[in-house]
């Protein structure tokens, strides 16, 4: 039997704003879908959110 | 949590937000719209984005308060502008928000801030609301706040448990570090909360969770660790008070955090009532104790916020 995987951690990190250009969150990178849609949420989709997440911060432009 | 044997009644949204901004419930009846809490001033916009969202061409008919802290009201401003938005606070709470007496409110006092917003109304203990179609009942939850309410809905089991209760634990009890009664209250609140036999509780932060039951044992059991040692009250309060405002700033310089804790008032009164110690010596008490958890660190005299 497998243990439980850790419940996923939100990415919130109370840098709250909604960036125009994007329409992602500055803070955690995610659509207003996505915000509206993770309190309820099961954990695949959470997974699947996390991954997102990951990708967009390879496109972004550090400069 | 990854119990999600639930599911929300189809008119209700949950805002799952941070720590700075608490959660916000929407509700989205056939005749009425409305919005339990709105989040920290710094997040408004946000907060409208968000609701704006879920309601399309709809406006905001009310957004209803479970406590007047900050991180709860601090959007009603900017929906009262958008929408013409009715607030509805506690009842105990509605003369000082008419006036917006700040010495009151507890905004001053805990060196955050809230945008004036005007008083639509207020909520007593046992009133009925119809949000979402559903009938809530609003309960006294003292403890946290001494004037909180907590929204129960029996047809769902669904409890808006607000800081009375988190799945662990719950808000500071800021009465007590005034040197007021709190822990007793908390304790009847969790009771009362315990006793609605609720499937699922909606929390002011954090995800919506179920075994409510066990939650509230472990919520009763902090209960008793902190009256035991009303310190460790304090020093959570201390800890929760300079993180959230580092959580607003993301960088005070340590010289800023000393003046903090020499002239906001609740952390003037809790340094002196509970720790005995001058500012100088409690900033750099609190300073040490955010970087020993990991939720800050220090960079050229500069205090900067961590995530977890």
């Amino acid at each position: 039997m497998k243990p439980p995987l850790p419940p996923v951690p939100s990415p919130c990190i109370n840098v709250c704003e909604m960036e125009a250009a994007t329409g992602l969150c500055r803070g955690c990178m995610r659509t207003l879908d996505e915000i509206v849609a993770w309190g309820t949420a099961p954990e695949e989709y959470k997974r699947a959110v996390w991954e997102l997440i990951r990708e967009r911060e390879q496109q972004i432009d550090f400069k | 949590m990854t119990d999600k044997d639930y599911r929300l009644p189809a008119t209700m949204r949950v805002f799952e937000r941070g720590w700075l901004s608490s959660n916000n419930v929407l509700f989205i009846g056939r005749d009425d719209t409305a919005l339990v809490d709105s989040g920290y001033a710094t997040h408004a916009a946000q907060t409208l984005a968000l609701v704006r969202h879920e309601l399309g061409a709809r406006r905001l008919d009310r957004v209803i308060n479970t406590h007047l802290h900050s991180d709860h009201c601090g959007g009603n401003a900017i929906l009262q502008r958008e929408y013409g938005t009715r607030a509805l606070v506690p009842v105990s709470d509605g003369p000082q928000v008419e006036a917006w007496d700040e010495e009151r409110l507890s905004f001053r006092a805990c060196g955050q801030q809230c945008e004036r917003f005007a008083l639509g109304g207020t909520v007593s203990p046992g009133d009925e609301l119809v949000l979402g179609d559903l009938r809530w009942q609003a309960l006294a939850a003292p403890g946290h706040e001494p004037h909180s309410l907590v929204f129960f809905c029996e047809q769902e089991g669904i409890v808006i448990s607000a800081d009375a209760l988190w799945e662990n634990g719950f808000g500071v009890i800021f009465p007590e570090l005034d040197g007021e009664a709190g822990f007793d209250a908390a304790r009847e609140t969790l009771r009362m909360i315990d006793s609605l036999g609720a499937r699922l509780a909606i929390p002011g932060h954090g995800a919506p969770f179920t075994g409510v039951a066990d939650a509230c044992q472990r919520a009763l059991a902090r209960i008793d660790y902190l009256a035991a040692d009303p310190l460790r009250n304090a020093q959570n309060g201390i800890k929760v008070l300079l993180k959230f405002l580092l959580l607003e700033r993301q960088r005070i310089a340590l010289a800023e955090v000393d003046r903090l804790f020499a002239t906001v008032p609740l952390l003037v009164a809790t340094g002196e009532r509970f720790f005995g110690k001058d500012p100088k010596a409690m900033a750099e008490w609190a300073v040490f104790t955010l970087r020993r958890s990991g939720s800050a660190k220090v960079e050229d005299g500069v205090l900067v916020n961590r995530e977890f």
